[in-house]
């Protein structure tokens, strides 16, 4: 990456200079499309890909073309610099900017040798807790077993605390995300500062986390996202796990699906079935002889593990069945929207016992961020921060319209011109009667002798 | 992620405007002015994408997009007022443009 680097703004400099230094314009003009041409090469390796796109066609297309057509419109290829005055000011220049640059770039380039470089304070991480627990209460919370409901003493809730672990964030404690929906719902990421945690789960009780039941390291690095996944073991005990989510935006047309598994005694798989016959099975008598046709998808999910998928956009009759062929759960017709990211947590019912277990498939939503850079994220930036500074810069793109078409007027020169001859004409008129008012004789006539108002007629015969 | 840091594209940039700069003051010529006047506007838009991905934030780069903009409207300008002044005087070397002169 480095010599990529070098070469590629070793050559937009040298276009540079050879811009500088070329007497004929045209050449300075393709030398300046070589440079424009290295700045977008720039821009993709500065994750830029939209801005490179609009350097190639706008610079190097619309403007470069512009200063090309004008130079040769106007004949201008080889007008010299040769006005003789002034060359001092080439080599004044030079030196003046040859100081700049050691002045400026002298502590860029001391800094660069450093080693010890600060990470960007305000990387930003995010975090958030899915509460798969069968009848998970956020303020009494009960746990099922055997049939009795269990519920804990006092007004409790579920508390995923975090402890940082940097020296220079311990006055960052975060312990915030409590978990507090009563079921398990859209719920979004909080966000918090990037670097090392201590990931606590537990029931609250008063300011800290007693006995917590799940302890785990978290390096949060920047824009990476957690999950911290909370559902029912076994032994009917409560189980945490910590997943990594995977925010980016999925593939152009595709949706991403994440499942979680939080029924404790299956291993779950996702198929894609044609066409639905029987909403409880995937078989195809009752002999269960024969599958339905369908396509694995996911296959044999571990409780308490996480996995995603790209779908292509579209409907799909999708289903969650276990080992037996069993459907837990049947998402028919499900609709796959392009560029979401969603994650479904498969869990069971807190059902009545005796009773065919049900289970539920919780929707979690995370809107994709867009991939930095891409033309989705600038154009969100642009069309919802900045309104007011695009409908300003359409206003100048406007009036420079206007300008220039008033500039471009073939006759503008000579329509000028017939305004300063009719402007002089029109002063020149009401002068001379003005003159002829005053003095009361005719001013272009031949025998014209000036009476001024006030005068004495005689006294100029002497 | 990239491994190359933001200062190699500061100091590029800042070599890079130079170089317009010194394009502005020692070429004679209307139109290669107006030539390293863009290239200057180019160096400030590299700085300002290098420093968009040291942030990670955006507006850099609609920052960018702004100064391209507006840099399309003045060479528009620019140029038309060029192609005048060559119809009126024949030329398009700045010395010779003194009128204006105080």
């Amino acid at each position: 990456m480095e010599w990529l680097f070098l070469i590629v703004s070793f050559v937009a400099v040298l276009a540079a200079v050879m811009m500088l230094t070329r007497q004929n314009a045209v050449h300075s003009a393709l030398f300046l499309i070589v440079n424009f041409g290295c700045v977008a090469f720039l821009y993709l390796m500065l994750d830029a890909p939209f801005l490179a796109m609009v350097q190639v066609t706008v610079y190097t297309g619309a403007i470069m073309v512009l200063f090309l057509f004008v130079i040769m419109l106007l004949g201008a290829e080889t007008t010299t610099d040769t006005s003789g005055r002034m060359r001092w000011l080439g080599l004044a220049a030079a030196a003046v900017a040859i100081a700049l640059l050691v002045i400026f770039a002298f502590p860029i380039a001391s800094d660069l040798l450093a080693d010890d470089k600060p990470a960007p304070v305000d990387a930003r991480a995010r975090l958030r807790v899915i509460n798969a627990v069968p009848g998970g209460d956020g303020e009494t919370f009960t746990m099922v077993e055997m049939g009795r409901s269990v519920p804990l003493e006092g007004a409790v809730a579920l508390n995923v605390a975090l402890d940082a672990l940097d020296e220079g964030q311990s006055d960052r404690r975060v312990d915030g995300v409590v978990y507090n929906d009563p079921r398990p719902t859209i719920r979004g990421y909080s966000e918090i500062a990037a670097g090392s945690y201590t990931v606590l789960a537990g029931v609250r009780a008063g300011e800290y986390v007693s006995a917590p039941i799940f302890t785990q390291e978290l390096a949060a690095a920047p824009d990476s996202a957690h999950t911290v996944a909370l559902y029912e073991s076994a032994a009917g005990m409560i189980e945490a796990a910590l997943l990594e989510d995977d925010i980016s935006a999925p593939a152009v047309g595709k949706m991403r699906l994440s499942l979680f598994n939080a029924v404790t005694d299956r291993l779950v798989s996702l198929v894609e079935v044609g066409q639905y016959r029987d909403l409880r099975s995937l078989c195809d008598d009752s002999a269960c002889n024969a599958l339905l046709p369908h396509r694995v998808l996911i296959e044999r999910l571990p409780v308490g593990e996480q996995v995603s998928i790209e779908l292509e956009e579209g409907s799909y009759n999708l289903a969650l069945v276990d080992d037996e062929a069993t459907v837990l759960r049947a998402l028919p017709e499900y609709a796959a929207e392009r560029g979401t990211v969603e994650t479904r947590v498969l869990a069971r019912e807190p059902g009545i016992p005796g009773s065919l277990p049900s289970y539920r498939a919780s929707v979690f939503n995370a809107i994709a961020a867009p991939a930095y850079g891409s033309p989705e994220s600038v154009g969100q930036v642009l069309f919802i921060e900045y309104v007011l500074p695009v409908m300003l810069v359409g206003v100048l793109l406007l009036v420079a319209l206007i300008g220039v078409i008033v500039l471009a007027r073939p006759d503008a020169l000579a329509q000028a011109e017939r305004r300063r001859v009719n402007r002089r004409r029109r002063v020149n008129r009401p002068l001379i009667s003005v003159i002829a008012q005053q003095t009361g004789g005719d001013v272009l006539g031949g025998e014209y002798v000036a009476k001024l108002p006030g005068g004495d007629d005689e006294g100029g015969s002497d | 992620m990239n491994p190359i840091g933001t200062e190699p594209y500061v100091i590029l940039s800042m070599v890079l405007f130079l170089l317009g700069a010194l394009g502005v003051l020692m070429r004679r010529n209307a139109i290669l002015v107006f030539m390293s006047v863009e290239l200057m506007l180019n160096a400030a838009n590299l700085a300002l994408v290098a420093f968009a991905r040291e942030w990670g934030q955006v507006d850099g780069q609609v920052f960018v997009f702004f100064v391209m903009t507006v840099a399309a409207a003045e060479v528009a300008v620019g140029l038309a007022l060029i192609v005048n002044i060559f119809r009126e005087r024949r030329s398009i070397n700045i010395d010779d443009l003194q009128q204006m002169r105080g």
